[in-house]
């Protein structure tokens, strides 16, 4: 009986373990689960299922036909020339829709799924003009233009004309496009390397296409720093009590690559330099670089040589 | 990378004056350009009517009819608007019109038409008149033509500074992107090509509400337009788009109250004239005529 008593015992205890262990694996598992979702929310978060939870019809502004798609191969279809830029920064997707009011101008929503936050900040940064406003990632407002990146969008509102009522929408669904937008997305591990004192934060691009860097700074023709998608490339400006002046870092992939782009770029552009010398070129402005393996560093545009030789020197080693 | 070509970089452009001295990139102000060797001087008549636009903004037909023939006389110093065109084209000429397309700003189809309407008029078969923009290599007009009309409005351009009458012979080239270095200043080249070279005999820039700034993926805001009500004429290119631009230039003075010089600089337009001689990119060397209206001309 006692024998049977103890065994009874042991069964229910050893019933409330396995009990007590199923509903903490359950608890694990739950708890889990919803932090991977939540992780992932954004990672699975695709421009189709981004514009459902935008509104097709606000404060009178209707969504106009159905919202169309396109990708690096179609974009030309959509944005006549500057498609090249979304290219150039890895465009998976694009959603456009556009917005008509009775008595209001037409207003456009572009979202575009650069695959990586890295490239929506890239694309983000090709144009920074406006002021700062309170909507996404760095949210810009120019007349007529809403601006700002979340994660791995890059999100585009304009209104065809200014107006108080069409300026009051564009934010308001500038808003609700970030809010659909769960998580914040890290911006380039390279602009940790650039020196802080002095720097014009609102003048930072971002951009691993030679292109884009001839956009922004004519450089050559050709490709010389053998920039590409390997290759993190930020361009920033400076103004410093020596001068004003603009930082080139590129990131290479590998001490070859690294040392192969500086012999390029003396060959081609400073053939008279040696590494940290500033040099001063024809227009009156001087230049200099050095190598901190992977990083290629280059100053430009540098009022004096003592704007280039201080800010090439404030670039972390490593 | 190859190194069988010559690699053009910032230097060589310092070293030919394209950026002056200065910290930030210079950039130059149309109007000084370089020295240029050449001595002939370019006519452009730029005229201006209010009415050409109605209360809608649409054009009116038969108001820019009248200020096209009104800049042609004026442009060839006569009083008959019909003959320059007779001089200009034989009825044996297979015409182009290159437009421009452009969705937020294209070409007026009132303004297509009446030049158009013109070459008819003096002896130009119609099946030998072609109106295109794009998919110029393969259209049977523009693969045979012997004589173009080049015509588009005038707009702030992501990669080239300003959309110019320059520019629009770029889809002229099935690689337009081989053209976007240094703000697509090499863009005169287009016009050494043998679809192009020596076959343009009018160019008309239109002013009727043109983009002074671009701003977004497709660089439109109609916030950055505004009515000019102008056409500006001329046989050169180059004095038409020099003109334009310090009208473009002028405006975005005016509207950002302080010097925005335009972005990416338009340098093809003096390199238009510099490198490729295609016309006068010097105001001094540009004799405009001015017609219609003067309030806010934005030629001081």
């Amino acid at each position: 009986m006692g024998d049977a008593v103890t065994r009874c015992d042991g069964d229910i205890v050893l019933r409330k373990r396995i009990l007590f262990g199923w509903l903490f694996v359950a608890a694990v598992v739950i708890v889990g689960g919803v932090l991977i979702m939540n992780l992932n929310h954004t990672t699975s978060l695709s421009v189709e299922i981004l514009m459902q939870h935008v509104p097709t019809n606000i404060d009178g502004w209707r969504a106009t036909g159905r919202d169309r798609y396109y990708d690096a191969d179609t974009i030309f279809d959509y944005i006549d020339g500057g498609g090249e830029v979304y290219r150039a920064y890895n465009l998976r997707r694009c959603a456009a829709r556009r917005y008509e009011h009775s008595s209001g101008p037409e207003i456009v929503l572009d979202v575009f799924d650069l695959g990586s936050a890295s490239d929506a900040f890239g694309v983000f940064t090709h144009d920074l003009d406006g002021d700062p406003v309170s909507i996404g990632q760095d949210g810009r407002y120019r007349p007529g233009w809403l601006s700002f990146w979340k994660n791995r969008f890059f999100v585009s509102i304009y209104a065809m004309e200014e107006t108080d009522a069409s300026a009051r929408i564009v934010r308001e669904l500038g808003r609700t496009v970030a809010a659909a937008i769960a998580d914040e997305g890290r911006r380039p591990e390279l602009l940790a390397a650039l020196p802080d004192e002095g720097q014009q934060t609102n003048r930072i691009r971002y951009l691993h296409h030679h292109l884009i860097l001839n956009y922004h700074y004519y450089l050559a023709d050709k490709n010389i720093l053998d920039i590409d998608d390997t290759t993190p490339t930020v361009l920033a400006t400076y103004r410093r009590s020596a001068g004003q002046a603009q930082l080139l870092l590129v990131r290479y992939p590998s001490t070859e690559r690294c040392r192969a782009a500086a012999r390029q770029w003396v060959e081609h552009y400073v053939p008279e330099s040696v590494a940290v010398t500033p040099v001063q070129l024809e227009n009156g402005s001087w230049t200099a670089w050095r190598i901190a393996d992977p990083l290629l560093a280059i100053v430009l545009e540098a009022e004096t040589a003592a704007a280039a030789e201080t800010l090439l020197a404030d670039v972390p080693a490593k | 990378m190859t190194n069988e070509c010559k690699i053009i970089t910032r230097r060589d452009f310092m070293v030919a004056g394209s950026f002056a001295v200065g910290g930030a990139m210079a950039r130059p102000s149309l109007g000084q350009a370089p020295p240029t060797v050449q001595t002939d001087r370019s006519r452009v008549v730029l005229i201006r009517d209010k009415n050409v636009l109605d209360e809608n903004g649409q054009v009116r037909k038969e108001v820019i009819a009248r200020m096209l023939d009104d800049a042609i006389k004026a442009l060839f110093n006569t009083g008959d608007a019909l003959a320059p065109w007779r001089n200009l084209f034989k009825s044996s000429d297979i015409v182009g019109i290159k437009t421009n397309v452009w969705t937020p700003l294209p070409t007026p189809r009132a303004l297509e038409e009446t030049i158009q309407e013109r070459l008819v008029a003096v002896g130009v078969d119609a099946t030998n008149i072609g109106i295109k923009d794009r998919g110029l290599l393969q259209d049977p007009i523009f693969t045979r033509s012997t004589a173009l009309v080049n015509v588009r409005p005038m707009r702030t351009h992501h990669w080239s500074g300003l959309g110019t009458l320059i520019k629009n012979h770029i889809m002229f080239t099935d690689q337009p992107w081989a053209y976007h270095g240094n703000a697509c200043e090499r863009l005169g080249a287009v016009w050494e090509l043998p679809m192009v070279k020596g076959k343009t005999r009018l160019n008309i820039l239109v002013m009727l509400t043109p983009l002074f700034h671009g701003v977004g993926p497709h660089h439109f805001s109609a916030a950055y337009t505004w009515p000019y009500y102008g056409l500006i004429v001329s046989t050169d290119p180059v004095a038409a788009d020099t003109t334009g631009a310090r009208i473009i230039e002028a405006k975005r003075r005016q509207h950002f109250g302080e010097d925005r010089p335009i972005s990416p600089p338009p340098r093809h337009i003096a390199a238009a004239d510099t490198q490729f001689g295609l016309g006068q990119s010097r105001p001094e060397r540009i004799d405009l005529i001015t017609l219609g209206f003067t309030e806010d001309l934005l030629l001081a």
